[in-house]
């Protein structure tokens, strides 16, 4: 397989340097869970700022200066564009320094890179969401996107689990989201818990139970490897062909763009030629690292 | 075809000079890398060996800044280090080198062109030399050129003796010897000289891969855990195959404070051998050692080729001559087992 073409993707070089970031500002910050953070930002640069738009799916490098670069897909939706989003799991050097900043703080940004959700194969379709964790923000770029293109969807499910109540991340969105009418949402915990009514089990086991329909349907999942390993066999009894199962890959990554070498399963590399792959590609890798 | 006497070479180089900063293969430093000529220096007129540091460290360094940062008053200012470089002009290359690095400019030329690699790769001129001397581990010719082949250099030069005879190969060589001293028409017997030489050179590089068979047999012995593991079983991971390979062109990002408000960002080699390459704060692809391994020899003689069409590795044998436990790439993949099913 020759390399892919992707000159058609949308740039944002600083300087026409693909290594120099572009200064943002941190405008707000959410606390999700204990160890989970949103972060809103925007550009210091008043064009870039008018001008920057971005695919639901795609990533970018943030950077804090002197600590350095790690990679988060843009959770905010590129239909709603006066700030940009992104979240973050504590888990490391440059997500412990993240999550010490404060707004108005500034941070680095490169991107937005890789590919993204295929939007035109998903119109018209019944949309189904399924989610674990912090799997739900590149999955949330691309609910609110259809949600702000409504009638251009058919039914939308979304499925989404986390350990605990305490670790669902975007209860503002759930919220919002069980209010919707043309919504139908499923939440989820592990384990029973005080307080909590909700479906407990993990997210494939409730998915087996809500049981979407495979017809006219796009799966999109994203969460654990465990999780999205578990889920697909589901799907598949479901009905759903490998091609209507979608995800996004989570690989490290320093450079975004294809060169740096340690994203690569097989032939690909997952921030050049993916994050978003759908389970019929996967399965086609000629690697079974993924 | 022209010729010039190597005791001209030192009167040509510093002409170069002049707009060029000139490496030459030197061991000045203690470890045989291509260095900045001192204006003295003719050591490397006769010794035509291949340097332990390739010379794709003159285009990707081993650390290199990408830019500076400074805080003021709360507010970031970026310095980018990716003006225009010095010209220079690399002398002696061997083929497999200058092969090498128009592998690699295929990565640094992809999508997003890499600013910092390739306007180096502008600036330079390659002076390539018939590798007379190749090591035992050498095996360049079974990757589709040989010793005394120009390829993906200016200019060509072959030993004869107190001569060497010049190719002009592309028409930026041809105007870097317009008007230098020196240079004179050869005679027919220089140029049988010099054919008898790069058949002599040929004719030393005895180790031979198939890699037609290679790449028919690695799509199907991928999943072989238990062939991987035994290949991999004495690698240490010391990473020294990757630093010293020609077309392994890995690199980390990493950021560095100088004072307590600025700093720098700059990359470094990295290696496929290290498990921390690949390591994610739950997962990681390639923990296993055997995994690693396998990814080098498929990065070099499966992906690249997928991709770019072309096997990403030169047979300069540098990963056999300097592996502190003798691993072999050839070896391996020599004795791939053939048809074994890919289980999926």
């Amino acid at each position: 397989m020759a390399i892919s073409d992707i000159s058609h993707r949308k740039r944002y070089l600083a300087e026409g340097n693909v290594y120099l970031p572009h200064i943002a500002v941190i405008e707000k910050i959410i606390d999700e869970t204990s160890g989970v953070r949103t972060f809103h930002f925007n550009f210091r640069d008043e064009k870039l700022k008018a001008e920057f738009t971005f695919e639901s799916g795609q990533f970018g490098e943030y950077s804090i200066f002197g600590i350095g670069e790690a990679t988060f897909c843009i959770s905010s939706s590129p239909t709603r564009r006066d700030h940009f989003e992104f979240a973050v799991q504590r888990v490391g050097k440059v997500t412990n320094a993240l999550h010490r900043l404060g707004v108005g703080a500034e941070i680095g940004f490169r991107g937005p890179f890789g590919n993204s959700f295929p939007l035109d194969y998903l119109a018209g379709k019944n949309l189904v969401f399924i989610a674990g964790g912090i799997g739900l923000a590149p999955l949330r770029s691309l609910i609110w996107n259809a949600l702000d293109n409504r009638a251009q969807y058919g039914n939308i499910d979304i499925i989404y689990g986390a350990r605990s109540p305490q670790d669902l991340c975007f209860k503002y969105d759930l919220e919002s989201w069980e209010k919707d009418s043309s919504v139908k949402m499923t939440t989820t915990v592990d384990r029973e818990a005080p307080d909590w009514q909700g479906n407990v089990g993990f997210v494939p086991a409730i998915t087996e139970k809500v049981a979407p329909s495979a017809e006219n349907a796009a799966a999109i999942v994203c969460g654990p490897p465990i999780m999205i390993r578990f889920t697909f066999p589901v799907l598949e009894k479901l009905g759903f062909t490998p091609a209507q199962m979608i995800t996004t890959l989570e690989k490290r990554m320093k450079c975004g763009i294809g060169k740096c070498g340690r994203c690569n399963i097989g032939d690909i590399y997952v921030c050049r030629d993916g994050p978003v792959f759908s389970y019929e590609q996967i399965k086609n890798f000629n690697s079974d690292e993924y | 075809m022209k010729k010039i006497k190597k005791q001209s070479i030192p009167g040509l180089l510093g002409k170069w000079q002049q707009e060029f900063t000139v490496f030459v293969p030197s061991k000045a430093s203690g470890v045989s890398q291509m260095t900045v000529w001192d204006g003295k220096d003719t050591a490397f007129l006769d010794r035509n060996r291949n340097t332990a540091i390739p010379p794709k460290a003159n285009f990707l360094p081993a650390m290199e800044k990408l830019f500076g940062f400074r805080k003021e008053a709360g507010s970031y200012k970026l310095e980018p280090a990716d003006g225009e470089p010095p010209r220079q002009l690399l002398f002696g290359i061997h083929p497999c080198d200058a092969r090498a690095i128009a592998i690699i400019d295929m990565v640094f030329k992809d999508a997003y062109e890499d600013r910092y690699y390739l306007s180096r790769r502008q600036n330079t001129v390659l002076v390539g030399m018939t590798c007379t001397s190749a090591y035992d581990s050498c095996f360049c010719t079974s990757l589709g050129f040989g010793p005394a082949d120009p390829v993906d250099v200016d200019i060509m030069l072959t030993d004869i003796g107190d001569t060497f005879l010049i190719e002009e190969v592309t028409e930026k060589g041809k105007e870097l010897l317009a008007d230098a001293k020196g240079v004179v028409e050869a005679t027919r017997d220089d140029e049988k000289k010099a054919a008898a030489a790069r058949e002599s050179a040929s004719a030393r590089v005895s180790r031979k891969i198939d890699t037609g068979e290679i790449s028919k047999r690695l799509p199907l012995v991928f999943d072989d855990q238990e062939f991987w593991e035994k290949i991999s079983a004495k690698c240490v991971s010391c990473g020294i195959c990757t630093f010293l390979c020609p077309t392994c062109y890995c690199f980390d990002i990493n950021d560095e404070m100088l004072r307590s408000d600025s700093g720098e960002r700059y990359r470094n080699w990295d290696c496929c051998s290290f498990a921390v390459y690949t390591k994610m704060p739950v997962e990681n692809p390639r923990e296993e050692k055997w995994r690693r391994v396998r990814q080098k020899v498929y990065h070099k003689y499966l992906f690249y080729p997928e991709l770019f069409d072309i096997i990403a590795c030169t047979g300069c044998g540098r990963c056999i001559r300097q592996c502190p436990v003798n691993w072999d790439i050839t070896q391996t993949l020599s004795n791939l087992p053939a048809g074994t099913p890919v289980k999926k």
